[in-house]
């Protein structure tokens, strides 16, 4: 097969990937958070569960009026939805779902998840400059303040695991950890700093002054409707799984299993929806902190925090 | 000081863990959802839905004389009522129009407390919605029906359920 | 000049580094219609106004075509979370001008269903802060609570809301067999199950305190010189409470405290809603203990024409309900003056959220917890 054959091959299965992880997440978040509040959640397109429910959802997506409001910036408001789902959709080129399924074993890994990443920001940032609307602008200067603050913390969380495993290559960190086992076991610190940062990076409640419904109705998406909402919708889910199989390579192990090549890959999966379970979880549970004080915890607590963990990580290593 | 900040964030995440607990036995407990139209709650006695009229179970006739003491004593003017004077082969009087327009009513009971012939009653009946406005002014004889199939009760004066 | 352009120039006067935001009137955190403008320089606000008026049903005109009794179902819907408390404040206030007696069961009746009530709403509050505050769980937490409290209203009133339940000279109908222990089953899961776990979940959440401690302080000399009622003058730490200092009805036979905290921020107004229903459900056994048989309807006069004057008021959950009537001899009252609570504490809004930020003001309006119902009549 030519090379192109195949990379188009791969973009399909994980354009379909996203759009069936996105669809199911939905529904997840839909359904725990009912179950936590004592109701049931999704339950009458297709019952019992309500799982048709995200069929249904997809579909009054697609079929919906993309209202634009008259005095935004056509073009940049046209695009941010694209700007904001293209580096998500890009981060799967290096995800490793198990011992060769990855699309790129790149080495420099790492460095190109984080470049990828921010440009989410600027996504956010046109949604919210180009709708021309007051809400949206402060939910994009909220972004703009919060993503840039904790993809610091974030980046130098990650660096404490690079010195150990000593490669940038996501897979070479899997494979050093099936040889060495797990690396939250000298990088529990980094863990928490990284899973913090995460929710920040997310925008995922106790961090979610971005969207802030209470506050900014909607936040950066406020103007939007229709396939464009969707696309928000599919890419904010993405990147929660994409943050999660990170922390899954980055701390647990990753694939790393006894049972061959369809048992990696499941237990790769397992371990990362536990993961979004838990970030879920946390969202039904905790009030939203304050603008101030997400930065107070960003540049006062986690940065110094990621600072001593490479410190520490160091100091193990000189042992 | 590192001491002091030590212990707030122990205490901050042992106060985070037991919120998260919460939610996680909530989790399991029963839910309280209720699926409206395929499952219902059981109505408690003396539950207002709308007000109707009732019939008297020997001769199948309404109760009301149509004195329009209700119409008077509705607060909205929901009540329309017009008696039949001078009919013979029957010895009271009734009304000939009883006309309640659900469109104004708020199920406040005063009508049924104020009625002094029990010609009126409380019903259990929610279930009201309309297509058409028109459809929600309801004549005597559909309030006649609603008396029949519903659960309906008069409650006045302190008495008890 | 339309308003538009109005506000137009009053922007340019302000400058362009200042931002004009309108929070309302269709915002998920106003509580009902609530329209802030607000000026805003970054994040905080540098001036707040509110616009009311969006639910106005000119209440106080209408009763006056209403006869006495008719215009009990409207004051359920003055404050539509104290509806029995509104319905009590009317109430006492005609049988007050006519002297109309009532007997002794129904007042224990009344106080029972009142402080019902106060619970009800005190648990919407809860819950309406925490969604304020971005926590979706809790405010479900609460209303389950409030729904299940609903039932039990429901059995004796016939309705989940709008009660009409309290008449003059008595209350409409007895309570059925079996229902105070329901009401005490509840009270008990309040107290065992429920608050604590309302504590666990929100209440000692590090971020909760973050974001409610020394936040939005209210001072005494202000909660005073604004007329703030209920757990809002009560959080700034003044000792008033009618139930305790003008007792009406029968509220002068049960032994509860009056919950005061200091400090006058977020936290105390909100801790002192919850400690109410603690003291709630301590009035509402007391009166269950002491309860007497007998009739819950007195007499009332068959033509009831009362003349003169007369203003009374109950302790509401949001504070003093006040009834202002003024009769004429006639079958309908000449005037009803409703004193809200929420009025005159929403008209601090202006002077606590100058300076905070924007997703303080929304927490502001939380505590003050304004009912929209009340405040437009
Ligand atoms: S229930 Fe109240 S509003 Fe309805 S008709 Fe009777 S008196 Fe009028
Ligand atoms: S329902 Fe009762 S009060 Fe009304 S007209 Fe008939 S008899 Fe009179």
């Amino acid at each position: 097969m030519p090379e192109w054959v195949m990379a188009i091959i791969k973009i399909l299965i994980v354009l379909a990937f996203i759009g069936l992880n996105g669809m199911f997440l939905i529904w997840a978040e839909r359904k725990v958070a009912g179950f936590i509040q004592a109701r049931i959640g999704p339950a009458r397109v297709g019952r019992p569960q309500g799982f048709f429910q995200l069929f249904a959802d997809a579909i009054k997506m697609f079929s919906k009026e993309d209202v634009r409001p008259a005095a935004a910036d056509k073009w940049v408001w046209w695009f941010a939805p694209v700007v904001f789902f293209t580096p998500v959709a890009m981060a799967f080129l290096v995800l490793p779902f198990g011992p060769n399924v990855i699309g790129l074993d790149m080495n420099i890994g790492l460095i190109y998840l984080a470049a990828v990443a921010s440009f989410a920001l600027l996504g956010v940032f046109m949604a919210g400059w180009g709708s021309n609307n007051k809400y949206s602008l402060l939910g994009a200067m909220r972004a703009g303040a919060q993503m840039i603050s904790y993809e610091i913390p974030l980046i130098l969380a990650t660096i404490g695991v690079i010195m150990i495993t000593g490669t940038l290559s996501t897979q070479g960190i899997v494979e050093y950890q099936v040889a060495h086992g797990w690396n939250i076991k000298t990088q529990f610190l980094a863990f928490v700093v990284f899973f913090i940062a995460m929710l920040a990076e997310l925008n995922r409640t106790p961090f979610d002054l971005v969207i802030a419904e209470s506050e900014l109705t909607s936040g950066f998406f406020t103007e939007y409707s229709g396939i464009r909402w969707g696309m928000f919708m599919f890419a904010e889910y993405t990147n929660i799984f994409v943050m999660s199989a990170l922390a899954v390579t980055l701390f647990f192990g990753g694939w790393a299993s006894p049972f061959g090549l369809v048992g990696s890959v499941l237990i790769f999966l397992i371990k990362t929806y536990a993961i979004v379970f838990l970030i879920i979880w946390i969202r039904w549970s905790v009030p939203r902190v304050r603008i101030d004080q997400l930065m107070t915890l960003g540049w006062k607590f986690l940065l110094p925090l990621s600072l001593f963990n490479i410190v520490f990580t160091g100091l193990i290593l000189l042992i | 000081m590192l001491g002091g900040v030590l212990g707030n964030v122990y205490n901050a995440t042992k106060s985070l863990i037991k919120g998260h607990l919460v939610t996680l036995k909530e989790l399991r407990t029963p839910k309280i959802t209720v699926h409206y139209p395929d499952e219902r709650l059981e109505l408690p006695l003396g539950s207002r839905g709308m007000p109707a009229l009732k019939v008297n179970q020997d001769t199948g006739l309404l109760n009301c004389t149509a004195c329009g003491v209700c119409a008077r004593e509705c607060p909205v003017d929901a009540i329309e009522v017009e008696a039949v004077v001078g009919e013979k082969g029957r010895k009271k009087r009734y009304p000939a129009i009883y006309n309640l327009d659900m469109t104004h009513c708020m199920q406040c009971n005063l009508c049924v407390e104020a009625c002094p012939f029990d010609a009126l009653e409380m019903s259990d009946a929610f279930e009201i919605s309309r297509y058409d406005l028109d459809d929600l002014i309801f004549d005597k004889e559909q309030l006649a029906e609603i008396w029949k199939t519903h659960k309906a009760v008069r409650i006045t004066g302190g008495e008890k359920l | 000049m339309s308003e538009i352009e109005a506000r137009r120039l009053k922007a340019e006067e302000v400058g362009h580094e200042k931002l004009i935001l309108n929070l309302g009137p269709q915002h998920p955190s106003t509580h009902g219609v609530l329209r802030v403008i607000t000026t805003l320089e970054g994040e905080r606000i540098t001036e707040a106004e509110p616009d009311i008026g969006f639910l106005h049903r000119n209440f106080e005109k209408i009763v006056e075509g209403w006869t006495w009794s008719q215009v009990i179902p409207l004051t359920d819907r003055n404050d539509y979370l104290a509806n029995i408390n509104n319905e009590h404040a009317y109430v006492l206030a005609v049988e007050k001008l006519a002297g109309i007696e009532v007997p002794e069961r129904a007042e224990y009746i009344r106080v029972i269903m009142s402080e019902l009530n106060r619970i009800a709403s005190h648990l919407l509050t809860f819950g309406t802060f925490a969604m304020d505050m971005g926590a979706f769980t809790p405010f479900l937490y609460g209303f389950r609570e409030r729904e299940l409290l609903y039932d039990i209203f429901e059995k004796v009133t016939g309705a989940r809301m709008m009660h009409n339940y309290v008449r003059l000279s008595g209350v409409r109908n007895d309570l059925p067999d079996g229902w105070d222990k329901e009401v005490l089953e509840f009270l008990d899961r309040l107290e065992n199950d429920v608050i604590p776990d309302y504590y666990d979940l929100l209440i000692k959440n590090p971020i909760f305190e973050a974001r409610s401690l020394g936040v939005g302080v209210l001072t005494k000399e202000d909660a005073i010189a604004y007329g703030a009622a209920g757990p809002i003058l009560r959080g700034s730490g003044i000792d008033w409470d009618l139930r305790r200092d003008m007792p009406y009805s029968i509220y002068d036979r049960f032994d509860f405290e009056v919950i005061t905290r200091e400090e006058g921020d977020h936290y105390a107004r909100f801790m002192v809603r919850m400690d109410e229903m603690i003291e709630s459900a301590k009035i509402i056994r007391q009166a269950f203990e002491q309860m007497p048989e007998g009739p819950v309807m007195g007499k009332v006069p068959r033509v009831l024409k009362p003349e003169g004057d007369i203003y009374s008021a109950v302790e509401g959950p949001r504070g003093e309900i006040g009834v202002y009537l003024v009769g004429d001899g006639n079958f309908k009252p000449y005037r009803v003056k409703w004193r809200a609570p929420s009025f005159s504490n929403l008209s601090i809004l202006p002077l606590m959220a100058k300076g905070q930020f924007v997703a303080d003001i929304v927490l502001t309006i939380g505590t003050l917890d304004p009912i929209f119902g009340e405040v437009d009549r």
